[in-house]
């Protein structure tokens, strides 16, 4: 493919020399190369996975109801309260935790980078709880959006979002 | 009641609470808070699977041998906060097992889960009602699909034939959850009666004797289990001590006393959690003593055995396979059965006493609501096998293998 791609693009260019994987030596001023496909799209993919791994690296970030007496949380504490173990904040107000569908991949980023726990022990955690009766499920949201809103409107709750954000009615909790 | 209007009640009940749950799950945006609060305490799951099974000899849940499709489950729970102290639950199952069921919605477990103290690091709470009883990783969520890797659990370790004597009990139970940097540690203890049936007494007292089996005090259980923070390591030991009594009919032909069955049934179990794989492994030892059964049941002391090894890997995201290896002996200092089968003038034959199983599985979640299980299993012994389905020992195939699918919703 390569090869039958440098011959169309690097006229009088011998093979040996595009096999060599630097056609652009070739170059002359006279024999400028048309888009060489294979190069750019190697730098797209590349660019994708950097952009993939950028956003992945990203903090996600936990929020918090505005009447949520914290400002920074553990990670066990975190992970405590979003596997429904702790279910009131120190100062006795019930907690409502939000999570994202399993399969959303902030979910997973989130249940691995910020809590440390793979999404599927979240999922057989709070399964035990609901069907033996001695737990509940967090409240499941369909995306970001509603997150949002719905943390903003329920007093005690917790939950949290891919990107930094400001908003009234919404705290950003530092995971230590 | 009709087995099919049962069927057909339980799945329109299902459709709708299903719509239910999706409304109140669905955005809110101008109800008023209050009622988005009720909501977001009350909460309805549900469950529903159905199975096929073929089997090369031997009946295990129903018809096997000519391709059984006995084997349903559907379970409906609603749980309900009323406040951070207190939380009612309930769940309604109906299962169908062959003639290892009897066909009809049970109350599974319907409690009051009282917080008596909570703290940053500890929970102590108490439960009333009827309680699944915590007995190694799988006892309480045993019949919901989605809580195990296989379509049935270690049989050895949790025998399907007599779920019901270590099931659930009704009573009272206490636990103490410490939440420690190096990991969580939870401790309870309960106590209650525990729901005998026929199963039962056929497995303990090898045959349906005329009388009735039933608690003779309330069972005592334990349970004590360490996770790591991250709960990749699972650490835990579990037990149970169950009196039974037996209530001889008056005017018996057979001369069977008032006897008792006392049984204590212990796990140890241990799972390890990574990103692709599980290792999970536990043991059971059951110590039983039958005392007063007359000379046609001299009394006796044995001590059933049973053990696994599984390896869960997830190569996909979706997809899971599993490999299984597991042992059970009717009493450990007679593991091949030949004493009891010199005993009992070969009534009770060797193969029916000692069960070594090889299993493969496949599990295939298509999404959150919906998934697929097959597996297969080998079989040498007849340990795990139902009495009541296969009443005459003598035809036990003692090689035989099992094959079996799944399909199961929830919600």
């Amino acid at each position: 493919m390569r090869i039958k791609d440098c011959s169309n693009t690097l006229h009088g260019v011998r093979r040996a020399r595009c096999r060599s994987l630097a056609p652009w030596t070739a170059r002359t001023a006279t024999q400028f190369p048309r888009i060489q496909w294979p190069q750019v799209s190697a730098l797209i993919l590349a660019l994708c996975f950097s952009l993939s791994a950028l956003s992945l690296a990203q903090a996600q970030q936990i929020i918090v109801n505005d009447d949520v007496a914290i400002s920074d949380i553990d990670r066990n504490r975190a992970r405590l309260i979003f596997t429904m173990r702790i279910n009131q904040w120190s100062d006795q107000l019930p907690v409502a935790v939000f999570v994202l569908p399993d399969e959303a991949p902030l979910h997973q980023a989130f249940a691995k980078s910020a809590l440390g726990v793979f999404p599927y022990q979240l999922r057989q955690t709070w399964d035990r709880q609901v069907f033996s009766g001695t737990g509940q499920a967090p409240l499941q949201v369909a995306n970001e959006a509603e997150m949002v809103q719905r943390v903003r409107q329920t007093p005690g709750a917790i939950g949290y979002v891919g990107q930094p954000l400001s908003l009234p009615g919404i705290k950003v909790v530092e995971v230590k | 009641m009709d087995l099919r209007s049962v069927l057909t009640t339980w799945i329109l009940l299902l459709a709708a609470s299903s719509s239910v749950a999706d409304n109140l799950a669905g955005p809110l945006v101008d109800q008023p808070l209050a009622d988005q609060r009720l909501v977001d305490q009350l909460q309805l799951h549900g469950f529903a699977s159905q199975g096929a099974l073929k089997t090369s000899a031997n009946r295990f849940y129903g018809d096997s041998p000519n391709t059984s499709f006995d084997f349903t489950e559907i379970g409906l729970n609603a749980s309900w906060r009323l406040n951070p102290r207190l939380r009612l639950a309930g769940q309604v199952l109906y299962r169908r097992a062959g003639e290892m069921s009897d066909d009809e919605p049970k109350v599974d477990f319907a409690l009051a889960d009282i917080i008596l103290t909570t703290g940053d690091s500890y929970r102590v709470g108490t439960r009333i009602g009827r309680i699944k009883n915590r007995l190694g990783l799988y006892n309480e969520t045993r019949d919901v699909p989605f809580t195990h890797p296989g379509i049935f659990l270690p049989q050895v370790v949790y025998f399907d034939k007599v779920r019901n004597l270590i099931l659930s009990a009704d009573g009272i139970y206490v636990y103490t959850d410490l939440y420690q940097p190096f990991g969580l540690f939870s401790a309870s203890l309960a106590t209650g009666l525990p729901v005998i049936d026929k199963n039962v007494e056929t497995a303990y007292l090898f045959g349906d004797l005329p009388g009735d089996l039933g608690p003779d005090e309330n069972s005592w259980l334990a349970s004590l289990w360490y996770y790591s923070q991250d709960e990749r390591l699972k650490l835990g030991w579990s037990g149970a001590a169950v009196s039974l009594e037996f209530d001889p009919q008056q005017g018996s032909p057979l001369p069977i006393g008032p006897g008792t069955v006392d049984i204590l049934y212990w796990i140890a179990s241990a799972q390890y959690n990574t990103e692709r794989w599980s290792f999970t492994t536990e043991y059971m030892a059951e110590p039983m003593q039958w005392r007063g059964f007359g000379p046609m049941r001299p009394d006796r002391d044995a001590t059933a055995e049973g053990y696994y090894a599984q390896v869960t890997h997830r190569p996909l995201p979706k997809w899971q396979l599993m490999l299984r290896y597991e042992e059970g002996f009717g009493d450990r200092a007679d593991r091949d059965g030949r004493k009891l089968e010199q005993q009992t003038f070969g009534l009770i034959p060797a193969k029916a006493t000692s069960s070594r199983i090889l299993t493969l599985g496949l599990r295939w979640d298509l999404n959150q609501q919906w998934m697929l299980k097959a597996e297969y299993q080998r079989h040498i012994g007849n340990f795990i096998l139902s009495e009541i389905e296969n009443p005459d020992f003598g035809s036990f195939e003692k090689h035989w293998d099992l094959f079996a699918i799944q399909a199961a919703f929830r919600f």
